[in-house]
């Protein structure tokens, strides 16, 4: 065979398993001389699985899709968003509920944004004319739920009160508007997410909760004995709350980050394209 | 199942979820045995906002009569607790009276009168004005039957006058 040397092929049929491949046009380029023996032998097997996808199981399949985005994943977020709020005190073990402050919405909704724009949801693959009323409502809740979620997840990281409150808001503020602007894909925003709120979370529930006296001591007794927990529990205005407290917000930001996980981008199924 | 019955099923999940998160944040239980006894008082409160607002509010008749009862014995109180139970949502000029007559007895002294108790029952008697500018007792046991007479008392009864200091005032009876 000599270099260089064009050939033109017509079209070929290529019969193989049934399928006809048509028009390989041109052949454009050099040929080179390969020895009989590197001659590579077409052997490839195509693999043909012997399971027939049978419409039962495709629609088990559907249907088990169906329950993880419209029952499981709404119920994952809400139990965030019931966690989110819950503290133990430390006194005499009784559950505290404390409302998200306003400040924690207004996170929740840059971080929706965020979502929008590192494409974890799509919007015109969650909402469109195309669908129909209730899927577009049934849509709707989740992201009500995610909202709620997320607003919860900042209820449980941010301090509660004082200075570290303050300090927290703007650290959280600062990252989330910063990641407004900078390119995102999925994957980067979840990572981003996960290193964020474990921060926050080890400042909290572990750094700060390990500056707070304990609550059972009386004041005087605390200073003799602690100082330096006394006088950061002092200066920091920081609440005083169980060890479960913790333990429950644990859970809770894992919950967060699986509901993220869970999360799809758009909801178009094929049969409605 | 179909997927518009399993969305259908989501929706209605997630919205009881939502409203007993939202509930359970509203009512604050500081315990899980507390949850029934929040739960009862969240359903009698529902249950009477909604009888006012189809206009089939009644007062619990049993506990105004209970109410009455330690009226007439001069356990005002007692009595004050039962009228509000009997009318939680302060709408019964009748009960509302009681209330506020039952200020007024408790704070009527012969040398001087309670202020406090008269200035509650001030603001009592300005909220029965405003329920029913028109009400009249019928309880013959009552020498006060309309709002504005209670009124002057209690406004008479905060102000320090001259005749507050007549010794002949100690004869005077309670009304």
């Amino acid at each position: 065979m000599e270099k260089g040397e064009r050939q033109k092929e017509k079209t070929v049929s290529l019969q193989s398993g049934g399928a006809e491949i048509k028009d390989l046009s041109f052949v454009d380029g050099e040929l080179l001389e390969v020895p009989i023996d590197e001659i590579p032998t077409a052997k490839k097997h195509t693999k043909i699985s012997t399971e027939i996808e049978t419409p039962k199981t495709k629609n088990e399949n559907q249907n088990q899709k169906s329950y993880l985005q419209y029952v499981f994943l709404p119920l994952i977020f809400l139990t965030v968003a019931l966690l989110g709020g819950w503290r133990i005190s430390v006194t005499d073990d009784a559950f505290v509920f404390l409302k998200p402050p306003l400040v924690c919405l207004i996170f929740a909704t840059i971080l929706l944004v965020l979502f929008f724009r590192a494409n974890l949801i799509k919007l015109d693959g969650w909402f469109s004319e195309n669908f129909s009323t209730l899927k577009n409502i049934a849509n709707a809740t989740i992201l009500v739920s995610l909202f709620a979620a997320s607003t919860q997840v900042f209820n449980a990281l941010l301090p509660e009160q004082g200075l570290p409150f303050w300090t927290f808001a703007f650290c959280f503020f600062w990252t989330l508007w910063n990641n407004l602007f900078a390119e995102f894909d999925t994957k980067r925003l979840l990572q981003s997410l996960g290193g964020l709120f474990g921060l926050a979370f080890v400042l909290k529930y572990l750094l700060l909760a390990g500056l707070t006296a304990p609550a059972s001591k009386s004041w005087i007794q605390g200073i003799f004995e602690n100082p330096a927990q006394e006088a950061f529990t002092w200066l920091l205005d920081l609440p005083k709350f169980a060890p479960a407290t913790g333990y429950i917000q644990f859970f809770m930001l894992v919950f967060y980050l699986i509901g993220l996980f869970l999360l799809k981008p758009e909801t178009i199924d094929k049969r409605e394209v | 199942m179909k997927e518009k019955h399993i969305q259908t099923l989501g929706i209605f999940l997630t919205t009881f979820y939502i409203m007993f998160i939202a509930w359970l944040y509203l009512v604050e239980p500081k315990s899980l045995e507390e949850l029934p006894t929040r739960a009862q008082t969240t359903i009698e409160n529902v249950t009477t906002k909604t009888q006012v607002a189809i206009g089939t509010y009644e007062v619990d008749q049993a506990k105004f009569n209970e109410g009455l009862k330690a009226f007439r014995a001069d356990n005002f109180i007692v009595a004050r607790d039962n009228f509000e139970r009997a009318d939680t949502e302060k709408r019964d000029a009748r009960t509302q009276f009681y209330v506020a007559y039952s200020f007024y007895r408790q704070g009527f002294g012969k040398i001087s009168n309670d202020d406090a108790l008269f200035k509650q029952g001030l603001e009592q008697i300005n909220r029965v004005v405003a329920l029913d500018k028109n009400f009249k007792s019928d309880d013959a046991n009552l020498q006060i039957k309309t709002p504005v007479e209670l009124k002057n008392e209690f406004e008479e009864g905060l102000k320090v006058t001259a005749s507050d200091f007549n010794p002949l005032k100690v004869l005077r009876e309670r009304k």
